[in-house]
């Protein structure tokens, strides 16, 4: 693949391309932090009323979320498989798995959208409707439900933008070849972190115990 | 070379059964040490196979170690400083 | 209006219409449109300095109401911490004179870079409706609940600003980063970087890790607030100090953000003009980074009397000590280079010699509150007030007007008026100590911040204040009307009007648009000055 760097302040594609990645990485790692911070209020709170969050992950449905869990796992796979072809230039096939990525990044979500709904129902959401709780510490509990709706819903908006990402690159749009795996390959890190955070906020949401 | 893939990819199946199975057993805080600990082995499976990290130059080791870093700080201090000890 | 350009080519031709200006990825030009940008930000926070000193100037509350002092005090920190100090350096200097001192063409993104001003402005419009619109009351702090439940101010607006300009320091902060290490010229390695290098790394470090918290805590703000959530309202289970935790983790290493810079400025200045290499290097090199991390360490000292743990202060008090070290270290380095060197007190060696003075006397005063005890009184006096604008203040605009006199030539190829430059100096020096020194005192008596009445024995000091304020007024706008018009019709400047040393001094002045007509390689270490190096690695 003979390529000119993209930015004019490179003379090598080679380290380019390591810049790249690198700031890939570094993004990322800010990433981390936000979602650091927002990990530190749930941990705060949790030690705060152990049994409004027991109690309240109860209710939430274990095996939904396990769902979830496994397909985001194996939308990563598909992802890491979509970056090795690319890689491999086999693109067409790589597309493929771009678009199963996708599809199963849609999957999440409409599931995701499922268990609001059926939460809702159960007055569960004190932030969309009258909150119906029978477990312990009915006082907190309400607490927990919001923290367990704002954290799940800051994580799909981060998946959206990764599913339009990978839409996006899908798409047989004229790009350079040479640019295309570069390109996949940053877009997959991202993937694969959003799926980490899930990866921690399914025990914690959902494995409750009082 | 998908194989690695596949394979890391079976890892995280099992541990995701591990974490699940293991919730039915009442551990008490024992459930929560675990199921951090299955997160963090997930979570170490996807940086290292999926991310390419343990493959990629000594700078990313670097930066993901430095993140790992501040957020233990993050962490210990704020807990410090909100729970005592 | 005629540009400066001069007839070689540089990158003021480069296109001559607003298309090229706003569209631009080239660094040098992008370092422009934040220069204009800051400047109109400092001004607009200075407005409000005004009216708050003018209001002190008698003890009652008689130019303005409670509620739109709260306003102002609040208007002034938020535009001058997020819109003004954070970006300052960074965003002007480092962006102009980062990859000239690398030896690179460009930024490593310089696509991202041009993003990262978009969304500065972006951001800065939605502060800038709630300002319009009548403001926000809750101090540039936003502490919960006032700004959650109780405030009827914009705050959700003025916090969307703030957290959409956050985005904008991360993109500067990722750019630095990978640049350094990336687009380093051959032969240069770490330790023959200059140390403003190292302090614009160290920076960017502390941006990376620092801003993405500060996202985070306005993020659950303002859902508190819109939602009702409860993360932080006592009535739902919430803690107000969840808050102040998560907010300070961010902003206590952002006053770190905002002063390595102006460290790096004067570890250039001082040796150039001294003709002496920095003393001790490895040393300065070592203690940005032990600040940037140490840094990290302390927030807590900003809540030894919100109800954290008595233990977490003890903590917090012994770091805040510690972190005081490698500044320490830094102060005496810098006095050290004037050691046997041939001093001249040229204007941004004026600037420079002003900000030692003025920086280790904030942070001594930055001492005493650290230590609990005495915190217990000093807190939320107007003793923290004068610590933290002697450090900002006296130490950070000081380092800032110090960087664009000294790289005035280079940016914009012409000379200012040097007799204007020392007056400007010298009264700025005056009125800030004026203006600032009163405010200790009145802290150890007791007056509190944020309040625009109070006792009538305060007032002495008070007026003694304002009236530095104008002074201190008066000298800024000297260096906004000067250097603009060097601009148009100062001097042609040589290459190297101060015969520093460092690569970007090696191309005209001002550069071309790819900043070398050579690639430089570097051979030796930095500050070769008076026949001497600094120490070399071995």
């Amino acid at each position: 693949m003979t390529d000119e760097p993209v930015s004019k302040a490179f003379d090598e594609v080679g380290r380019e391309r390591e810049a790249d990645t690198f700031g890939m990485w570094v993004f990322l790692g800010t990433e981390a932090m936000l979602f650091g911070a927002v990990f530190v209020a749930y941990t705060i709170l949790r030690l705060k009323y152990p049994e409004a969050f027991g109690g309240g992950s109860e209710k939430l449905s274990m095996w939904l979320g396990t769902l979830n869990t496994a397909i985001l796992l194996t939308s990563s796979l598909a992802m890491a498989v979509a970056v090795e072809s690319a890689k491999a230039h086999a693109l067409p096939f790589a597309r493929r798995m771009l678009w199963i990525t996708a599809l199963l990044g849609a999957a999440f979500v409409c599931v995701k959208g499922y268990e609001y709904f059926d939460d809702m129902q159960k007055g569960l959401l004190p932030l969309l409707g009258p909150f119906h709780y029978d477990g312990p510490d009915s006082a907190h509990a309400g607490l927990f439900f919001n923290i367990y709706l704002m954290m799940t819903g800051i994580h799909a908006v981060h998946l959206l933008i990764g599913i339009s990402l990978v839409v996006y690159l899908a798409l047989p749009i004229r790009i350079p070849p040479g640019r295309q795996p570069k390109r996949i390959e940053s877009v997959g890190l991202y993937w694969h972190f959003v799926d980490i955070v899930w990866i921690f906020l399914f025990p914690l949401l959902y494995l409750v115990h009082p | 070379m998908t194989r690695r893939l596949v394979y890391a990819w079976l890892g995280l199946m099992l541990l995701l059964a591990l974490t699940v199975g293991s919730s039915f057993i009442p551990l008490g805080v024992g459930n929560s040490v675990v199921n951090l600990a299955i997160a963090a082995a997930k979570a170490a499976i996807v940086l290292a196979v999926f991310m390419e990290l343990r493959r990629g130059e000594p700078l990313l080791h670097l930066a993901a170690a430095a993140v790992g870093f501040w957020l233990l700080i993050l962490f210990v201090l704020s807990w410090i400083a909100l729970r005592g000890v | 209006m005629t540009l400066a350009a001069p007839d070689r080519s540089s990158y003021w031709r480069e296109g001559a219409g607003i298309r090229s200006w706003l569209l631009t990825t080239d660094h040098k030009r992008i370092a422009w449109l934040y220069l204009t940008s800051l400047t109109a930000f400092f001004f607009i926070g200075g407005a409000a300095a005004t009216l708050i000193r003018i209001e002190l100037v008698t003890p009652q509350g008689d130019l303005v109401s409670d509620d739109v002092y709260n306003r102002l005090f609040t208007i002034h920190g938020i535009v001058m911490v997020w819109f003004f100090l954070v970006p300052s350096i960074p965003a002007t200097l480092g962006n102009f004179l980062l990859p000239l001192m690398l030896g690179a063409k460009d930024l490593a993104f310089p696509r991202l870079n041009l993003a990262s001003w978009y969304v500065f402005m972006f951001g800065s419009c939605f502060t800038l409706y709630a300002i319009v619109a009548g403001g926000v009351d809750t101090g540039w702090t936003f502490y919960a609940p006032l700004s959650t439940v109780y405030s009827n101010g914009h705050v959700s607006m003025a916090a969307a600003g703030v957290f959409i300009v956050g985005f904008s320091t991360i993109m500067t902060g990722i750019n630095f980063i990978v640049t350094t290490h990336k687009l380093r010229a051959p032969g240069q390695t770490w330790f023959r970087l200059p140390i403003f290098v190292w302090t614009l790394y160290a920076t960017s470090v502390v941006m990376v890790l620092a801003t993405p918290v500060l996202a985070a805590t306005l993020l659950l703000l303002v859902l508190d607030r819109i939602f009702g959530i409860g993360v932080f309202d006592p009535t739902k289970g919430g803690d107000p100090l969840l808050f102040q935790n998560l907010f300070w983790f961010y902003s206590h290493p952002a006053v770190y953000i905002m002063i390595l810079p102006g460290m790096g400025v004067v570890s250039e200045v001082i040796p150039c003009f001294a003709r002496r290499p920095l003393f001790g290097y490895k040393l300065v090199a070592y203690s940005s980074i032990g600040i940037a991390v140490f840094g990290f360490l302390v927030w807590g000292h900003h809540m030894f009397v919100s109800g954290q743990s008595t233990y977490a202060g003890v903590v917090f008090s012994f770091l805040s000590f510690c972190v005081a070290i490698p500044s320490a270290i830094k102060v005496f380095n810098w006095a050290m280079t004037l050691r046997k060197g041939q001093v001249s007190f040229d204007t941004p060696m004026l600037y420079a010699l002003g900000f030692v003075g003025l920086f280790a006397f904030g942070g001594l005063a930055g001492l005493f509150l650290a230590a609990l005890g005495i915190d217990v009184d000093l807190h939320d006096t107007y003793f923290v007030i004068a610590h933290f604008h002697y450090i900002m203040v006296g130490g950070m605009v000081t380092a800032y007007m110090a960087g664009l006199h000294f790289w005035w030539p280079k940016i914009t190829g012409r000379m200012y008026s040097e007799w204007l430059g020392k007056i400007a100096a010298g009264l700025m020096f005056l009125g800030f100590n004026l203006t600032f020194f009163p405010q200790f005192i009145l802290g150890w008596l007791g007056m509190p911040r944020r309040y625009h009445t109070y006792p009538p024995e305060f007032q002495v000091w008070n007026v003694l204040s304002s009236a530095g304020a104008v002074v201190l007024a008066f000298a800024y706008a000297m260096p906004l009307l000067y250097l603009t018009w060097a601009l148009f019709w100062g001097k042609r400047a040589p290459n190297n009007p101060w015969e520093a040393s460092g690569l970007e001094w090696q191309t005209t002045s001002p550069p071309p648009e790819h900043n070398f007509d050579v690639q430089p390689v570097v051979t030796g270490p930095p500050y070769q000055y008076g026949g001497q190096a600094a120490e070399e690695t071995a």
